[in-house]
């Protein structure tokens, strides 16, 4: 799927004194099988601009298209099984007796067979490593498993886009890597993912592309080198070491990800 | 041996103490906590990581009372938290995970306000200690505004600011900079290395980056206290990160990836000076 923003502008509590502009007209493309990273500071509008995805917000102005289709034409529920979104802090939502009961809930609503169901709560338990905990109340469990549970019931679905919100915030980093690794999984799957994040080091790991939103406004997009170099300040670590020591090593390229770092570093010092 | 003040004794010389300390949720198969051993001394900074699940919250609602172990002993300050809880939250203050949670009155002054005045204390120290505790966040003029007008990094500092109006000697900070971003997470971080001089800090955090300074780093996994080391110690053991499903920090693990000391070259600054340091004696030496 294509999702395309056209010039969304959003404005929460219009024509009230309390009236705040909170995108002001933001175009923006989710290409099929990519991994956008959307990232910006606490306020920049990173969650109001993804919950016009699937249209849980509806634009003030400006337009949401599905494979160049404006998305208003299309079933409400038809757009939220095809885009799904994951919130910050999904766990909060969690509700059934059993975590499978909780990830079942969704497709049910989508008048699958039985079967169909148990199949699609089966894989997606499986694919978020939650086989184990299935069967347990999902008050029962840490954090982290949680949080892969309420995922699980988004995946169920079956999205063609999968939009996390601040997916990993709270998580331990192994559980944090293992949910990175999750995302390079559904891409190679053919799904693509918008990943919003505060963590411009994860961001760098798994990101195809990289948008920065400032004030509501797309300050800055493309591949994560070209955005990332552009202003090293604010920028992933590797990002921070190699400008550093570009300033008299101008060889070394602009390395984003881990291991192209090391790469790079590695070649360098002639190791 | 005779010991007529044991809390003093004891308790009082050191800011928490926890001994064979286990708890249990109720309807749960496995404890949160089991045996679990520590001291803290007075103007420390011990950093607390560890997987989900791994009893670390379970610790902090122990140490001010929200919960009560099982079997073992919970001193802070020489006082009991489960029997004294009031006592005890004068002299522990927790800076939970998301601030949008603990922010509750119309204006900055009045939420910073708020836990004194279940204290008891008069109208005009109370409003010295406000205005002290705003000014030490950094948030001088913003008595007035409205908590819900503020970034992340600033309410939680509002929070931060309404512990310290309490004045307590020992901070816990519960993963307090988890849903920040890199501009709010280096705001609060610079407030905590500034209170260091002058209180006992206690910090959670899935973030190891933010321990590289600390005096100790505790690791709890499955409820059990698996170490207790310096920071330095703790970076060079890779089966302990491992087993505890910890990753090193970026910065530090690519200077081991490189051959180089991971505990003194943390910052971008000190690992990419290392580097060109090396290249250049190589260039020379070639």
């Amino acid at each position: 799927m294509r999702l395309e923003l056209k010039g969304v502008r959003y404005v929460y509590a219009a024509g009230t004194p309390f009236e705040v502009e909170a995108l002001r007209g933001v175009s923006l493309v989710v290409e099929p099988r990519e991994v956008l990273g959307i990232v910006g500071s606490t306020g920049s509008g990173k969650s109001t601009l993804v919950q016009h995805m699937n249209l849980l917000l509806t634009p003030t102005s400006g337009s949401v298209l599905v494979d160049g289709v404006d998305a208003r034409s299309l079933q409400k529920s038809e757009l939220r099984r095809r885009v799904g979104l994951v919130f910050q802090f999904p766990e909060a939502a969690l509700f059934a007796p059993t975590v499978e009961e909780d990830v079942a809930f969704a497709p049910r609503q989508l008048g699958l067979d039985e079967e169909e169901v148990q199949e699609r709560v089966t894989e997606s338990l499986r694919v978020l490593g939650a086989g184990e905990f299935a069967r347990r109340s999902p008050f029962a469990l840490s954090g982290g498993e949680k949080r892969r549970a309420a995922i699980a019931g988004v995946l169920a679905m079956r999205p063609e886009v999968l939009v996390l919100d601040e997916p990993t915030a709270g998580l331990d980093p192994a559980t944090r890597e293992d949910l990175l690794a999750l995302i390079l999984d559904l891409r190679e799957a053919g799904i693509s993912v918008v990943l919003v994040s505060h963590d411009l080091d994860e961001v760098a790991e798994v990101a195809d592309r990289v948008c920065v939103l400032h004030e509501g406004m797309l300050h800055a997009v493309g591949t994560p080198a070209e955005v990332f170099y552009k202003e090293p300040v604010q920028a992933p670590a590797t990002v921070r070491v190699v400008s550093l020591v570009k300033e008299s090593r101008p060889e070394i390229g602009d390395p984003v990800r881990f291991e192209e770092t090391l790469d790079a570093l590695r070649t360098l010092q002639g190791i | 041996m005779v010991n007529p003040g044991e809390g003093t004794q004891r308790g009082g010389s050191l800011a928490v103490s926890c001994e064979g300390v286990s708890f249990s949720y109720p309807g749960s198969e496995r404890p949160a906590l089991s045996d679990v051993s520590f001291e803290l001394r007075p103007g420390e900074y011990v950093g607390v990581v560890g997987p989900n699940g791994g009893g670390k919250s379970t610790l902090v609602r122990l140490l001010n009372g929200l919960l009560r172990p099982d079997s073992g002993r919970v001193r802070v300050s020489g006082r009991d938290p489960a029997t004294e809880p009031f006592e005890v939250r004068k002299h522990l203050g927790v800076l939970f995970q998301n601030p949008e949670n603990g922010l509750v009155a119309p204006f900055v002054e009045d939420d910073v306000a708020f836990g004194l005045e279940n204290l008891g204390v008069p109208r005009e120290e109370m409003r010295d200690r406000v205005a002290r505790a705003i000014r030490a966040v950094g948030l001088g003029g913003y008595e007035r505004r409205e908590p819900s007008t503020l970034s992340g990094g600033e309410k939680q500092r509002v929070a931060l600011a309404g512990l310290l109006a309490v004045e307590p000697e020992i901070l816990v900070l519960d993963e307090p900079t988890s849903m920040l971003d890199t501009a709010g997470r280096g705001e609060v971080l610079g407030y905590l290395e500034a209170l260091r001089a002058e209180k006992t800090i206690f910090h959670v955090t899935h973030h190891l980056e933010e321990l590289l300074d600390a005096d100790r780093i505790l690791v709890l996994n499955g409820g059990d206290l698996v170490a207790d080391q310096t920071p330095e110690r703790f970076l060079s053991d890779a089966d302990l990160l491992r087993e505890n499903r910890l990753v090193l920090p970026v910065v530090p693990r690519l200077a081991l990836a490189l051959g180089l000391p991971p505990a003194k070259l943390h910052t971008p600054e000190a690992l990419a000076e290392a580097i060109l340091a090396r290249i250049e004696s190589g260039t020379r030496a070639g």
